[in-house]
């Protein structure tokens, strides 16, 4: 595989990791804002490590990150069936059981598409696909700004500061697409200051979009960011939740190809002899792991496995001859 | 066929040509003698011109003094006689049949094994006119033609620097078609045309009749909505491209250019872009990306919003849909299909139809899917005009006309049947096997993505032609 470019790189993996964010559960507050920019400064520094040390995984290491992209897989798959009443996706089979099987299957085969595609193609489409996200945010920050409450943004009451750094953890959905595709970068540590750096500006972005619409009843609504995007309509005539579903649905077949792309690839490392079928193995073991994880909240084990996908990257770097300097 | 040499004896050798050809009546044969040599000049009736031929081959040659031998003969012409400027060796029946079918006199001696070629073509061709599919209002009103030397002047008329390269080679195990590889030698990538090269040596086709029978082999080998090789039929467009070291490829017997690699952004460039104001030409430029969004996706959006998200529409918008919806007896993704299926057929039938007949075509299909449909209640009214906008938006981008055809009916199904979230997921299809798309190592989507802000300046925007002619593009700054 060739190398890929720092901004089409960092752009694919900041869609995966909007998709967690607008998955998010649970309140929002500053403590939140402040938690998630903590868990992001720390990736960052461990990260930098490990770019440092050559970026290239051993053995060992890139079967933790397979084990790690299917479960982060599997989640995105869970959470996306989980959302689709919220955010109205429907069909003409309803929405009962039936009607998200269907779904499933058939993101499933988008996504199976995309990544057969390869990187390169998925970090080209996610470049576009990025443009266009960031416009509906900044519209959905201007307002949010304008029809948003400075009353609404809140400190928490109940919970601490580890708690919410513990979320922060939890939100992030392609620190294994990192650590394995980082490698193909050229500037690697640029792009790791870029991504981290982006991911901050973005998701507390979208976090005071979701506190000033949704601050004082973001403790009863599940998806407080989603909930957000359907209360802050920028025109009065029009309301735009169908963009929010567009790049909802988007992002989550980027996600989840992602993740398939990463699997794929280590399994290839790791097993010759999978040959093509990597893809649809991996994408197959990441549905399974959605039909476990389905209707279970997993925010702290998110956060234990972003922990040891943090912790594992420089210990399970290889050595390289040539440190990192773009 | 016989390789090796012609016949020495000059009956033999006509016997040859005679039994090789089948007795074609088009293969004349002129036996004469000349310097006292005897002599036959062999030609295709209908391709050369009789006047030329004449005055430029007989009359000299029938006036060559005594010769020792038909080896003299054969010197006196090269060295004494200016007849043709275009002399190729004949050396063999194969290349013996393949120059008098292209138009030249082959003249054979008793007692030789080579023959003397000339160029005096003369057959009947169309002449320059304007292109049919290109408009333009500001340039150029001269297109491609199907005779590929007359297209190759056109270029050399726009492109008079000795390093513009055209190579001609031959293809085709039957029809011997004449290719012409055109390209800046200073300009273009050598990797390119060394990729170029060998893909044209993959094809083995026995005749090559059209562009299509070219552009697969210098296409990729996965499958492309979009075309990563484009053909154009204006000349001027194609200097334009050769100087941003693309290289191109005419046909005989064609109108039209392929032009190697191709990008998306290009469907959305004409030349006229660069006769008016910037802020006109970018206006323009921005019309097309919105129209070739709308081909595609409205009666999809239509369909997906009142099926599934009626709560998107205003409630004015929404009273208006309901009360046309409510009277018609089909469902929307059906009218919409039969509309758009209809228009099609209208379509395919008025570009093959005589024109006598395709006018009277347009009036019934006006009547009956302007009028009747709507009257009788068959299709809704905002239905037909979201389908005769989404239609008159393709024809914009009359370039990608094909691919927003397909892509329209597939985005109306997906959005009928799954909504919003269906025209999400195969929005992602097409955008990454867009993305994917890519020839010869130029990504279809340069310079978008991978992002290349310099390229911006002639795609996202047009710059002045002041700013733009100090820039020095060429494609290569695309690759990947």
């Amino acid at each position: 595989m060739n190398s890929i470019s720092k901004g089409q790189f960092c752009a694919l993996l900041l869609i995966s990791d909007m998709f967690t964010l607008f998955s998010l559960r649970g309140a929002v507050s500053l403590g939140n804002v402040s938690g998630i920019s903590a868990g992001i400064a720390l990736q960052f520094l461990v990260m930098l490590v490990f770019v440092c040390k050559g970026g290239e995984l051993k053995r060992w290491a890139k079967a933790f990150y397979l084990v790690y992209s299917v479960f982060c897989g599997g989640v995105v798959f869970a959470e996306f069936l989980r959302t689709c009443d919220i955010i109205s996706i429907s069909h003409e089979e309803g929405n009962g059981l039936w009607g998200r099987l269907i779904t499933a299957v058939l993101t499933a085969v988008v996504c199976l598409y995309c990544a057969r595609a390869g990187l390169r193609a998925a970090a080209r489409g996610a470049v576009i696909v990025g443009a266009a996200g960031a416009l509906f945010i900044a519209a959905d920050l201007l307002s949010a700004l304008a029809g948003g409450e400075t009353a609404n943004i809140t400190v928490p009451h109940s919970r601490g500061a580890f708690f919410e750094v513990i979320r922060g953890f939890a939100a992030s959905g392609s620190l294994g697409s990192f650590a394995v595709f980082s490698y193909m970068v050229k500037d690697r540590a640029s792009s790791a200051a870029w991504y981290f750096g982006t991911r901050a500006v973005l998701s507390a972005a979208v976090l005071f979009t979701a506190l000033a619409e949704t601050g004082r009843i973001s403790g009863i609504t599940e998806y407080p960011v989603i909930t957000a995007v359907q209360l802050s309509q920028p025109f009065e005539a029009q309301r735009i939740d169908s963009v929010f579903l567009l790049l909802f649905s988007v992002a989550a077949v980027f996600s989840a190809a992602l993740q398939v792309i990463t699997g794929a690839h280590l399994m290839s490392g790791l097993f010759p002899q999978t040959g093509r079928f990597g893809y649809t193995s991996v994408l197959l073991m990441m549905l399974a792991a959605a039909f476990i994880f389905y209707g279970n909240d997993l925010a702290v084990v998110r956060a234990c496995a972003a922990a040891a996908a943090l912790l594992f990257a420089p210990v399970g770097a290889k050595i390289s001859a040539v440190s990192d300097s773009g | 066929m016989e390789k090796n040499g012609l016949l020495p004896s000059l009956d033999s050798s006509i016997k040859e040509i005679r039994r090789i050809s089948g007795g074609s009546s088009d293969v004349l044969i002129n036996r004469f003698v000349s310097g006292g040599i005897h002599c036959a000049l062999l030609c295709c009736e209908g391709m050369v011109s009789a006047s030329v031929i004449t005055e430029l081959i007989f009359e000299p040659v029938t006036g060559i003094p005594q010769q020792k031998d038909a080896r003299g003969l054969y010197r006196y012409i090269n060295e004494e006689l200016l007849l043709s400027t275009d002399r190729p060796e004949v050396n063999d029946y194969d290349t013996l049949f393949r120059l008098i079918n292209s138009g030249f006199a082959v003249l054979i001696a008793e007692g030789m094994t080579g023959g003397l070629a000339f160029g005096v073509q003369g057959y009947a061709s169309r002449g320059v006119q304007e292109p049919s599919g290109e408009g333009n209002i500001m340039g150029a009103h001269e297109g491609f033609t199907e005779t590929i030397r007359i297209n190759m002047s056109q270029i050399r008329r726009r492109l008079k620097s000795p390093e513009l390269v055209m190579e001609l080679l031959v293809k085709g195990s039957k029809s011997h078609t004449d290719l012409c590889l055109c390209y800046m030698k200073d300009r273009v990538p050598k990797e390119l045309m060394e990729r170029i090269r060998r893909s044209l040596d993959g094809l083995g086709t026995e005749a090559v009749l059209s562009t299509g029978y070219i552009r697969p082999f210098l296409e990729g080998e996965r499958f492309e909505i979009f075309d990563t090789a484009g053909t154009t039929e204006r000349p001027d467009v194609l200097c334009s491209k050769l100087i941003e070291g693309r290289v191109a490829v005419l046909v005989d017997g064609v109108p039209y250019a392929v032009v190697v690699p191709r990008l998306f952004c290009e469907s959305f460039q004409t030349l006229d872009d660069y006769a008016y104001k910037p802020y006109y030409a970018v206006f323009i430029r921005w019309l097309k990306y919105a129209a070739f969004l709308t081909a595609i996706m409205l009666p999809s959006l239509y369909a997906a919003i009142v099926m599934y998200h009626p709560e998107l529409l205003n409630s004015t918008l929404f009273m208006l849909l309901v009360e046309a919806e409510k009277k018609a007896p089909l469902s929307i993704v059906t009218e919409s299909l039969f509309a758009l299926i209809m228009y099609e057929m209208i379509r395919e039938a008025g570009v093959r139809l005589p024109k006598p007949t395709g006018g009277a075509v347009s009036i019934i299909s006006g009547l009956i899917i302007g009028d009747a449909a709507v009257n009788s209640g068959l299709i809704s009214t905002p239905l037909l005009t979201v389908t005769a906008l989404s239609v008159l938006c393709g024809l914009v981008v009359p370039e990608l006309e094909p691919q927003m055809t397909v892509l329209r009916l597939a985005f109306l199904i997906a959005g009928g049947a799954l909504g919003i979230f269906g025209v999400s997921l195969l929005a992602c299809a097409v955008l990454v096997n867009i993305c994917s798309a890519e020839d010869y190592g130029f990504p279809y989507t340069a310079p978008f993505s991978p992002f290349r802000s310099r390229g911006m300046g002639d795609t996202l925007v047009r710059r002045g032609i002041k700013k733009l002619q100090h820039r020095g593009f060429t494609v290569e700054e695309y690759h990947e």
